[in-house]
């Protein structure tokens, strides 16, 4: 055979042979958990690169968990909340947390409800608010997306006819794309070390990337990092919201969850997520506290006029003891907070306090349920907390 | 469609060049027809209505080229007249498409004018087809190119490899080449045309496009008036123009290595531009095919018409030891600051552009300016050359990359912005995670004014290593064309009479380890059309 002609054959010989191996090694290893592949240990039992792509990897995992319970909410409850805990009542069992990080919003909230229900056995639903998310807007939803398009209900909660198409397109990423075979390879690598972030069977995380930070640059460099983000975040929410009249954007999506919820059975329990007395600060600075306020209030109205007996709010966004609980100075990278590992962030304790307060369970007394009787004295409550608070602050003591 | 799809891979290439080499067996104008077609339905995909724009204006050229030849020797007022025609018609064609927008923002802001802005979509690369259009008709008329026929024509402007992003050809180079095309399968012309398509893949998709998502939310940063720290606006400018580097080069390997599928050789457009050591060799190694266009069609005349007038007025010309300032201003600089405006504005429609062009126009005339000074300072070149080749690299390098700031930013002001970070004008910080982990380097660089940052850290991580890794690839390894030199991969490329080291380990051959390690690189590309993605030159 001619060099040039035995060059090709070589070439592409190899090119069949190398591209089975990628494959072969994405499936058995799966680091998005899309086909469910074993977990075997020391191999690819965590996976830390399923965080980057939670809209695929939950689609295809609440398929195969099939919960009686799901958990929705951001990042903060993806990290903070556990599906797996004892606290959880036998009858809400098994629990998946369906949470998404980065981009949440109350369009996502009902896709992913809705894909939770089509699942078969869904009972009940634990929704927990960011009331940042009630302060912008949200576009109209858009033509689908990928990650509209693998759900098993379309948005208006027909069967989805494109998810066929979606399926094969995602087989294809999760098999035969450079970033699902270096995403394998982190899987491996990863597999050794302290602690690796996961995305686990039933949706919940490991608190890895948070646990790495505190432990090397200390807690208050999270806190720190935090402060620059609301210190910049708050003042455009305050300005977008200036000229604002009426009902806060998006509580229509909370109208449509409760609609879907009662329709399908559904026993729903809204909560807004705690958020660390820090980061309230910037919003009261910001001059938003009356929005949160008003927030609060709508909801609480809405949830009455909607949801009747089926659904409960409650308030975890205040001024208590674990909101408030103090922050190392940054020359201190010893010390561990508790209950949060930023100000945005609570850690998996706090989610478990929250968990048996919201299924009747002793628990120490943090938040409240909220109703259109309750929601004013709430109000006053917290703005006597935070007057307490602040009067905590010795160098400035006392300031409004 | 684009190179890097798994349409054009997996579809259109296998098809087209299945059909070529079939029809070729029986008849060669077949198999060339063939590929027309291709090209027509390559270029249409994208959006059909881009055929019924540049079709008429094919047939319109052709009429002119026709016409230019008839009249050509008989009447040179009238031939002269149809070439100026024809260059302002391909112009007004350009002009419209690309321009119009653009001058109607400038009448609005400059005379508050009113326009009501249109937003025209541009034929997908019309500036490199009006280029070559114009420079078919100057040869048509200078007598350069005599045989013609309106099959030839068409393939010359539509063959795909080529049409959207150059390398911009010549007739003269190309339609040889295509008369003796064997149009049968060649083992050796597909396996350099494998080997030159997929590393250039390689280049485009493993390489150039990661560091796209670090660099553009700087220049958006930018664009909204944040200012940019000193590591953030070096990131911008170095990664973009790594990015910029390895995406057009790689399409022009990908094209040179298209175009040997068919047994044709494209002209150079890239030899690693960033190890030059002065601007001028600068632009001998970047777009090589551009800098020929405008030398030989716009500079060339230009200084010509110029020197004539000088010679008729008796002033003294430019050359050698005796060069006057006016001549060389008027000889060297105006040409060169007209032509890289030109080039600018050919880059695209936006004061950036222009902006960019004039900058790299006046490093020409400084870089030649000194080539006229220097041997009355330095007399002896030899160690003159030894001493300052690595100065002339440094300054050569950090000139191309401040320039490339201007190049990519949305606005000429973004730019500014970009360099004011470049100088440290809005302060210098690293992020506190960092600082605490490189030991006693933290306390150094706080010391040189370095401030933390409560920023997470992996952002410059990953951007130092790959702009380090990018940088090492880009100046010391060989490029494409040195390693395949042996084959000519472009038109006119040899072998290096005594090749570096490197070149000489990296030299490819038909080994069955080359297979090999072009499997891996192909994989690798192949594996990366997922995260499908334009080439920075199809804009413009």
């Amino acid at each position: 055979m001619q060099p040039y002609a035995r060059f090709l054959c070589v070439w592409f010989a190899a090119l069949l042979v190398l591209a089975f191996c990628v494959a072969a090694l994405n499936f058995a290893i799966d680091p998005y958990d899309v086909f469910g592949s074993p977990r075997v240990a020391g191999i690819n039992a965590q996976k830390p690169r399923a965080r980057d792509h939670s809209m695929l990897t939950k689609a295809y995992q609440i398929e195969r968990f099939r919960p009686a319970t799901v958990l929705l909410g951001s990042s903060r409850v993806h990290i903070g909340v556990d599906a797996s805990g004892p606290e959880w009542p036998a009858a809400m069992q098994p629990v998946y947390n369906y949470a998404i990080p980065g981009s949440y919003n109350t369009t996502l909230m009902l896709a992913t409800l809705q894909q939770a229900a089509a699942t078969g056995r869904l009972a009940h639903a634990v929704i927990f608010l960011d009331f940042q998310n009630f302060f912008v807007p949200e576009a109209p939803p858009g033509p689908p997306n990928e990650d509209d398009r693998r759900l098993l209900l379309d948005p208006s909660g027909n069967a989805n006819a494109l998810r066929g198409y979606q399926r094969l397109d995602d087989g294809f990423l999760a098999l035969m794309t450079m970033g699902a075979l270096s995403d394998s390879v982190a899987t491996i690598l990863s597999q050794h070390a302290a602690l690796t972030l996961d995305i686990q069977p039933d949706g919940a995380s490991t608190d890895a990337d948070f646990v790495n930070i505190a432990r090397g640059d200390g807690t208050s460099s999270l806190f720190a990092q935090k402060r620059v983000f609301e210190a910049n975040r708050t003042p455009v929410l305050a300005r977008g919201l200036a000229a604002w009249t009426g009902p806060l954007p998006n509580l229509g999506r909370v109208a449509d969850v409760i609609a879907f919820c009662r329709r399908r059975g559904i026993a729903l329990t809204l909560a807004i997520a705690p958020t660390h007395a820090e980061a309230l600060e910037f919003y009261w600075r910001a001059g938003l506290w009356p929005r949160i306020e008003q927030f609060k209030t709508e909801l609480a109205e809405l949830v009455a006029r909607d949801g009747a007996e089926g659904v409960k709010l409650w308030d975890f966004s205040d001024y208590s003891s674990f909101t408030t609980e103090p922050v190392p100075p940054v020359s201190d990278r010893k010390t561990q907070t508790t209950w949060f590992w930023e100000p945005s962030h609570f850690k998996k304790p706090l989610g478990h306090i929250m968990i048996r307060r919201m299924t009747g369970q002793a628990a120490p007394e943090f938040g409240a349920l909220l109703t259109p009787e309750t929601v004013a004295e709430r109000n006053r409550q917290i703005r006597a907390q935070r007057q307490a608070y602040i009067c905590l602050d010795t160098a400035n003591p006392c300031k409004s | 469609m684009l190179f890097n799809s798994y349409a054009f891979i997996f579809g259109f290439l296998p098809l087209t060049l299945a059909g070529f080499w079939v029809l070729g067996h029986r008849r060669r104008d077949w198999a060339l027809l063939w590929l027309t077609a291709a090209s027509l339905v390559f270029y249409a995909w994208w959006r059909p209505i881009n055929v019924l724009l540049i079709a008429p204006s094919i047939l319109i050229n052709y009429a002119l080229s026709l016409a230019l030849r008839r009249t050509g020797e008989d009447s040179p007022a009238l031939a002269r007249a149809l070439l100026i025609g024809g260059i302002v018609f391909n112009l007004c064609f350009l002009g419209y498409f690309k321009y119009l927008t653009f001058l109607q923002g400038t009448a609005n802001d400059l005379f508050d004018a009113g326009f009501t802005l249109t937003h025209l979509i541009l034929p997908l690369g019309i500036s490199f087809i009006t280029f070559q259009k114009i420079a078919f008709l100057v040869d048509v008329h200078a007598g350069r190119v005599k045989e013609f026929t309106f099959r030839n024509y068409a393939l010359f402007v539509l063959f795909f490899p080529q049409l959207v992003a150059g390398p911009i050809v010549h007739y003269r180079e190309m339609m040889p080449q295509f008369a003796v095309a064997p149009c049968r399968f060649s083992a050796e012309n597909a396996a350099i045309g494998v080997s030159l398509f997929f590393m250039g893949l390689f280049k485009k998709l493993v390489l150039a496009d990661p560091l796209s998502r670090l660099v553009a939310p700087l220049y958006a940063q930018a664009a909204a008036g944040t200012p940019l720290t000193l590591t953030d606006a070096w990131i911008a400018a170095l990664g973009f123009t790594l990015q910029i580097y390895f995406d057009f080069s790689g399409y022009s390997d990908m094209a040179l290595g298209l175009a040997r599928f068919f047994g044709i050789k494209l002209p150079v457009n890239f030899n690693s531009p960033l190890k030059s050591s002065s601007i001028i060799d600068f632009w001998l190694r970047w777009h090589v095919s551009l800098t020929r266009f405008l030398t030989a069609y716009l500079y060339n005349p230009l200084t010509l018409n110029l020197t004539r007038r000088r010679v008729a007025q008796g002033k003294p010309l430019f050359g050698g030891r005796n060069t006057t300032l006016s001549a060389f201003v008027w000889l060297l600089a105006m040409p060169t600051l007209l032509t890289m405006l030109i080039s600018g504005i050919w880059h695209g429609a936006g004061y950036a552009y222009i902006l960019w062009g004039l900058l790299h126009g006046l490093l020409l005339v400084v870089n030649h300016g000194w080539r006229v000074l220097r041997p009355r300072i330095f007399l002896d070149a030899k160690s003159y050359n030894r001493a300052m080749k690595p100065v002339g690299f440094v300054l050569t390098f950090l000139s191309v990359v401040f320039a490339m700031a201007m190049f990519r930013a949305p606005t000429a002001g973004s730019a500014v912005t970009i360099w004011q970070g470049m100088i440290g004008m809005f302060g210098a910080t690293l992020p506190e995670a960092i600082l605490n982990r490189i030991g006693p380097a933290g306390p150094w660089l706080t010391a040189l004014g370095f401030t933390p940052a409560w920023t997470s850290g992996s952002f410059l991580m990953e951007a130092t290593l790959r702009i380090a890794a990018l940088l090492a690839i880009a100046l010391c390894l060989p490029n494409t064309l040195e390693m395949l030199a042996r084959f000519e991969p472009a038109i006119g490329v040899k072998p290096a009479k005594q090749p570096e080291r490197l070149v000489r380990l990296l030299t490819w051959e038909p080994t069955s380890a080359w297979a090999l390690t072009l499997a891996v690189v192909t994989l690798a590309g192949v594996l990366s059309l997922g995260e499908l993605s334009e080439f920075l030159y199809w804009q413009f």
